[in-house]
């Protein structure tokens, strides 16, 4: 019952925001559900991230139901170069099915996203076809990248904070473990989302992350993108 | 298309196909009941009122279905439709679906060019995704969203203010309303001006 009226909760702050933050381009706001409050845990699975997981996706679906996404998310899940959308070409589809499932329950708070992604518009199904065929989509449109002088010394923090014990060498990320891929991310985003993960405001924040970029400094943040946005696709990255 | 005139004229042609009990496929009286305001062959005169002539079938048939049930709010169409057979609208809708556009003229270019980026790159700032993801690219539509390449710029205009106000919210998974609230009538006007004059 507590869950439900935080839920509840919830959807009205997530509903309020989405008819008065539409121009924020900053749309990061702190989720009651989410990290910082009681109890909470980055990777409990959603009922409906379960349900979407039991699901088999079919990328041919997916490419169909994406529609819903593409006019901001672009062809192939490109995004934009400037960060606005997230790239999520290649992305693990397990990491962008607790995206998708952990927005609409709250967890990550993203009025934007409204009513694209909401449950009347796309079916835990198309969650699931979604993501298989994002996962497995190619695209050859450049990433936003960061800033070339940055990037050794974005290799230094990167190794300095451990980052590759998680998200890998070549920024591949881990599929068990649910982390995602950062190779070849827009430079912009991936500083964005390093603030709002740093200022508590990512709702779904692993807690960890949280932990290492505490104390790292903007000109650090800005170095990480860059080098990170100036990985290759992991897929195409020499093992 | 408020006119009485129009109206008791509308009235007479359905007065006379239930009178007469016409079933034929396309049943003709029901096509010059809609030439009467949308031409036809479906190419509309009257700004006010929408082009229909190669839009999808299957949508035409989900918004005559919204007239009928009271979902699209229209006091015209709303009438004609509740008077009809459902199993009469089918081969209307088919019709209109197998005709030829014409398509309409551009009368601002300035605007229509503001128009086209909106409708092929979307608004970043505010979150307003391109048109072309869900009506084609060509603007020509399919079962779930309109075709809108050649239509009336006051008629989308129109529409577009509906679904900004509320006014109209039939649309599929409520995604028109949510990106009509994010436009400025302005951004609205400009989608219209080029969508008006966009070939397939």
């Amino acid at each position: 019952m507590m869950l439900n009226a935080h839920r509840a909760w919830a959807l009205a702050a997530a509903l309020l925001l989405s008819v008065t933050a539409h121009a924020d381009p900053a749309d990061a706001a702190s989720s009651p559900l989410g990290f910082g409050s009681k109890g909470y845990v980055w990777n409990r699975m959603t009922p409906e991230q379960v349900q979407v997981l039991k699901l088999s996706g079919d990328p041919v679906r997916g490419k169909e139901a994406y529609r819903a996404c593409r006019g901001c998310h672009r062809s192939e899940g490109v995004g934009r170069s400037d960060g606005a959308y997230p790239r999520m070409t290649g992305q693990h589809a397990i990491v962008l099915i607790k995206q998708i499932t952990d927005t609409r329950a709250g967890l990550r708070v993203n009025p934007k996203m409204e009513p694209f992604s909401s449950r009347h518009a796309v079916t835990p199904q198309e969650i699931a076809d979604i993501a298989v065929y994002l996962s497995r989509a190619r695209s050859t449109v450049d990433n936003g990248q960061g800033d070339p002088a940055l990037a050794v010394a974005g290799a230094a923090a990167y190794a300095r904070l451990r980052c590759h014990e998680c998200h890998g060498k070549a920024g591949e990320g881990n599929e068990v473990k649910v982390y995602p891929v950062v190779a070849a991310q827009h430079a912009d985003y991936l500083l964005r989302e390093m603030q709002h993960v740093q200022a508590g405001q990512r709702g779904n924040s692993h807690p960890d992350m949280v932990k290492t970029l505490r104390g790292v400094s903007d000109t650090e943040l800005k170095a990480l993108a860059s080098f990170m946005s100036r990985l290759p696709d992991y897929r195409d990255a020499p093992r | 298309m408020d006119s009485p005139a129009l109206r008791r004229l509308a009235f007479g042609g359905v007065l006379l196909a239930a009178t007469c009990g016409v079933q034929a496929s396309p049943p003709e009286l029901h096509l010059k009941l809609c030439a009467a305001c949308h031409g036809p062959e479906g190419n509309s005169v009257i700004p006010d009122n929408p082009s229909l002539a190669g839009m999808d079938a299957g949508y035409l048939m989900r918004q005559l279905t919204d007239f009928k049930s009271g979902k699209r709010k229209s006091p015209i169409m709303g009438q004609i439709v509740m008077t009809l057979e459902e199993d009469s609208l089918r081969p209307v809708a088919e019709f209109f679906s197998e005709q030829k556009a014409t398509g309409g003229t551009v009368a601002d270019p300035a605007l229509a060019a503001k128009g086209k980026a909106i409708f092929e790159d979307g608004i970043v700032a505010s979150a307003v995704p391109d048109c072309g993801s869900c009506h084609g690219s060509d603007g020509s539509g399919d079962a779930k969203y309109p075709r809108l390449a050649g239509q009336h710029a006051v008629y989308v205009e129109r529409q577009m203010l509906a679904f900004k106000s509320g006014e109209r919210a039939n649309d599929l998974k409520g995604v028109m309303g949510a990106v009509a609230k994010r436009m400025s009538e302005t951004e609205i006007r400009a989608v219209a001006q080029f969508l008006t004059g966009l070939k397939e």
